[in-house]
């Protein structure tokens, strides 16, 4: 089964990448494939992640032509977030959707002119390669076959000094297809030094039953004092299969924000791995999961500090409700040279049925003696106070239940940098908890008075 | 000269139970094979159920792989060239009493600071004492068999209780657990063997004091503690070796058996020696240590980890009984080039089951020290209960702390809390101690030992100060 899976993919990623520019990193890729075996229940960073759905799953071919329905204009859209768009419909552009081609700091790896390709010789597959050193496990073979399989991929490029206004918005949406495919994406952001800019990187599909694959990667570098503020949204329909990875590299005095959400699909890895490289960098690394159903969600994140005198802070919820499982890994790395780091995590999760599973293992892996580094984690479910004091105010069990989940997870939405976005989330999450419209209907009121009509 | 001679006798006093006794010894060539099962299997004069037992042991591991997902680096251990049997020479004819044990044997206890006789009366501790790998001396036998209570070698305890022996040797730790486990199953020599009758609070502190003396031998002892409905238990475990470049293996099984509403506390100090300070030499001490508590039982592990040159053990509860408690309080120092990976497992299976894990880390000098924990609360486990803390403490800036705790929970109604915190020693602590008079190595043990203070309270009041002055030593050196 694995070994026909892994089979099929080389074959595939063979095939589809003929990209002249990037023929080094597609012949590494292939090697480095060839050579990896597909992980199982006995590897340890996959311990408690099934792959059966995609090993049997026969995603041996690229999609086919896809119509741009309905459907996908309406998710394209983002719940109508300002933003410059990029939108790929099962790995193609839509030109329709997109207007973020206009900007000059956006382009694609097919389109570049030589400077762009300059910059994509320098810096496409380096800052995925520290991941290879980091002993994490997040150096695993998706992110190989994703190089061997490259053919075209998203280059933004900020430049010195420079701040975009608009937040950039890239969606890469899937529907249904006649045969199950995969999906192979790519990301490159430089931002030089003293940038400015927010990216919305959006999975999605239209409700359709799914049969991709998406195996998405996305690597920024971050310069000098340049800040970037991150959002990957995953929301995806629940047939659909994700492996996604971020890499970050951050220079002297730069900062990362981000927010990784984690709705959709039945089965996705997620792996965020953050390097501090030079001094005085922070990263606030934020995300939610919140699996139904039979779905299986698996965060790993791994924080390098290299460097002394940086920061970092890790927030990660997660609700399962179901029969769904969640992983969560969370390391902190600090090296013999990284003194004077502060560097916190924590992980709360709640169960809400006796069927649903949660496995978490925050990491402190420390080198470094003048540090200070926390992390917590806990595992329980709705407090009986709080139900209890909801209930007797007339709420229904259900209710109550609806808007604890939704204030656990709201929480963190409050704290976004970008309201526009916590905007077009709540909504999203109310839907999710509510399920029944009725439920969730009261969450709303008093939130988002402002975006009103919209929800409805 | 006398300033010199001080630091002589400091660097001299780094492992005071680092010498070797110089008695005649019984060992067998080294190598592993079912002939070597069967021969220790003979010496012991055990019945031909126990020999299989061990055979079948045997078997399983030659199947399995020295396990490497551990945070520890160390050479492979050649089996083959451990000889798996070593006994004093006069303990062929076994003594009848103290007073015909080898009085050599006698002073090496003395010279540990165990003194079988006299203190321990005053403590009223009833002492097990293990050499190399044969029990040679059982204190207080008589007046705890008043009491109905079993304590003796797990050697006489096949021949005398075997009904007791069959019944719960390997449930909790079966021959194939791993590696280690299968290979003391095949080889164990001797260990102590405790049953706490129904309803019975045994009457005093029991012990175990083990020694490997015999170079280029493994060390592997099997204790099996059986506490009956309703009793109670309170026993302690001290470890010493002597210095020796190469390094030596121990790989023990503990085996805790808490029936309905009874209690066991086991407690553990190791100071097995742990290399020299160019980390040459030490114990690697691969040790399985767990407890089945059943319906309102309580079993607690306190462990105080100074020694050995490479750590890997992990005291364990399952969680069987409704209502059954399990605790953790784990103090382990490493200094030098020491490598700890320790921690221990909750299996959380009945109702309303609690469990607390408190493990303070200290790493000093070159050493690396790991907390591995799992937090594992099955779909039966309504209502569970877990708190976890784990603190690490890092004296220098080339010793690593690691935490890498596992938390699976598989019912709403459980609750996991776990909380790990990593800091140093802080200039402002030993600022405001040197400025009240107190020198920087006071300070530091002093800082430590309030650092550990929630497990020391854990254990056993005389061990507790044993506890502290151990940290002492083995932090000696380790700071300006």
């Amino acid at each position: 089964m694995a070994e026909q899976f892994h089979a099929q993919q080389l074959a595939l990623a063979t095939e589809q990448a003929r990209n002249p520019l990037l023929a080094a990193l597609n012949a590494a890729g292939q090697q480095a494939f060839a050579a990896a075996s597909v992980p199982n229940r006995k590897t340890e960073a996959w311990k408690y992640t099934s792959l059966h759905n995609l090993l049997t799953g026969d995603f041996q071919r690229t999609a086919s032509q896809s119509d741009l329905t309905a459907g996908l204009r309406e998710v394209a859209t983002l719940g109508s977030l300002k933003a410059a768009r990029l939108v790929f419909i099962n790995g193609q552009l839509s030109s329709e959707l997109s207007d973020a081609l206009a900007l000059q700091q956006v382009t694609l790896f097919s389109q570049a002119d030589a400077e762009q390709q300059a910059l994509i010789s320098q810096h496409l597959g380096t800052v995925l390669a520290h991941a290879s050193s980091n002993n994490s496990g997040s150096a695993h073979l998706f992110n190989d076959l994703n190089n061997a399989a490259l053919n075209d991929g998203v280059l933004i490029h900020v430049g010195k000094n420079q701040r975009l206004e608009q937040p950039l918005q890239i969606s890469w949406l899937s529907s249904n297809n006649p045969q199950p495919f995969s999906i192979t994406s790519r990301l490159l952001m430089v931002l030089e030094s003293g940038a400015e800019a927010t990216l919305v990187e959006h999975y999605a599909s239209d409700e359709q039953p799914q049969n991709s694959f998406t195996n998405a990667l996305t690597e920024l570098v971050i310069g000098d004092n340049a800040r970037l503020q991150h959002y990957r949204l995953q929301l995806m329909q629940e047939d659909a299969l994700h492996i996604g990875s971020t890499h970050v590299d951050l220079a002297r005095d730069s900062q990362y924000s981000a927010f990784h959400l984690g709705l959709g699909t039945r089965l996705t890895r997620n792996d965020i791995v953050v390097n501090h490289n030079v001094g005085g960098s922070h990263c606030e690394l934020n995300g939610v999961y919140i699996p139904q159903n039979q779905q299986l969600l698996d965060f790993h994140t791994c924080i390098e500090h290299k460097v002394p005198h940086c920061t970092s802070n890790e927030v990660f919820r997660g609700i399962m409700n179901d029969k769904a499982r969640a992983v969560f890994n969370g390391r902190i790395h600090i090296h013999p040279q990284a003194q004077k780091t502060l560097a916190e995590l924590s992980n709360k999760n709640l169960l809400l049925t006796n069927t649903a599973e949660i496995y978490t293992k925050p990491e402190l892996e420390i080198y470094a003696d003048d540090v200070k580094c926390a992390h917590g984690a806990t595992v329980a479910q709705l407090e009986e106070k709080a139900m209890f004091y909801m209930q007797s105010r007339g709420i229904s069990k259900k209710e109550a239940e609806v808007m604890l989940s939704f204030g656990f997870i709201n929480e963190l939405l409050e704290a976004l940098p970008h309201e526009d976005i916590a905007l077009v989330l709540r909504p999203l999450l109310a839907h999710r908890f509510g399920r029944d419209q009725s439920l969730s209907r009261h969450l709303l009121e008093n939130e988002t008075a402002g975006l009103s009509g919209e929800n409805a | 000269m006398s300033s010199n001679a001080e630091i002589e006798r400091r660097i001299g006093n780094d492992y005071q139970a680092g010498f070797v006794t110089d008695i005649e010894s019984d060992t067998i060539a080294p190598g592993l094979s079912e002939d070597v099962v069967r021969f220790i299997s003979a010496k012991k004069g055990e019945p031909e159920w126990m020999t299989e037992w061990r055979l079948k042991a045997f078997r399983a591991w030659q199947e399995m792989a020295e396990p490497t997902w551990a945070h520890v680096h160390y050479p492979e251990v050649d089996f083959q060239a451990l000889s798996y049997y070593s006994a004093p020479k006069s303990m062929a004819d076994k003594p009848k009493s103290l007073d015909e044990v080898d009085p050599e044997l006698l002073r090496t206890y003395e010279k540990l600071g165990i003194p079988l006789h006299e203190q321990m009366a005053l403590a009223g501790i009833a002492v097990d004492a293990v050499f190399d790998s044969v029990s040679v001396a059982t204190t207080f036998r008589a007046k705890l068999a008043e009491a109905g209570v079993i304590f003796m070698p797990i050697s006489e305890a096949v021949h005398e209780h075997p009904e007791l022996v069959k019944k719960y040797l390997g449930t909790v730790v079966p021959q194939r657990d791993n590696f280690y486990a299968a290979l003391n199953s095949a080889v164990f020599s001797d260990g102590s063997f405790v049953y706490i009758p129904k309803g019975v609070r045994c009457p005093m502190e029991l012990s175990t004091y083990f020694r490997i003396n015999e170079a280029k031998t493994g060390q592997f002892e099997r204790t099996l503690i059986i506490a009956d409905e309703g009793s109670h238990v309170s026993y302690l475990e001290g470890c010493t070796a002597p210095m020796r470049d190469e390094n030596q293996l121990h790989a023990a099984v503990v085996e805790l058996i808490a029936l309905d509403n009874s209690e066991i506390k086991y407690s553990t100090v190791q100071n097995w020696y742990p290399g020299d300070k160019e980390g040459k030499g030490g114990i690697y001490n691969f040790v399985t240590k767990r407890a089945v508590a059943h319906t309102n039982a309580k079993v607690s592990w306190t462990q105080v980890e100074t020694g050995s040159a490479v750590t890997w053990k992990y005291p364990s509860c399952v969680l069987k009984g409704d209502n059954s408690v399990g605790e953790f309080y784990s103090v382990a120092l490493t200094n030098n080039y020491q490598q700890a990976d320790t921690g221990t497992k909750m299996i959380h299976l009945g109702k309303n089951t609690r469990s607390t894990i408190i493990s303070k880390g200290i790493s000093a000098g070159k050493s690396q020290n790991a907390y591995r924990g799992l937090v594992r609360m099955n779909p039966t486990a309504a209502g569970a209960r877990n708190y976890t803390q784990c603190d690490s403490l890092l004296i220098g800036d080339q010793c690593g702390a690691h935490t890498f705790p596992y938390i699976e929970s598989k019912h709403p109604s459980a609750v996991v809390e776990h909380e790990a915190t990593t800091s140093t020693v802080s200039d402002d602590q030993l600022f405001l101690c040197r400025q009240r008079g107190i020198d920087t190595e006071k300070a530091v043990s002093m800082i430590v030992n309030g650092f550990c203070k929630e497990v020391f309270k854990e254990l056993p009041m005389e061990f507790a100060v044993e506890a502290g002055k151990l940290l002492e030593v083995s932090l000696e050196g380790s700071v300006g």
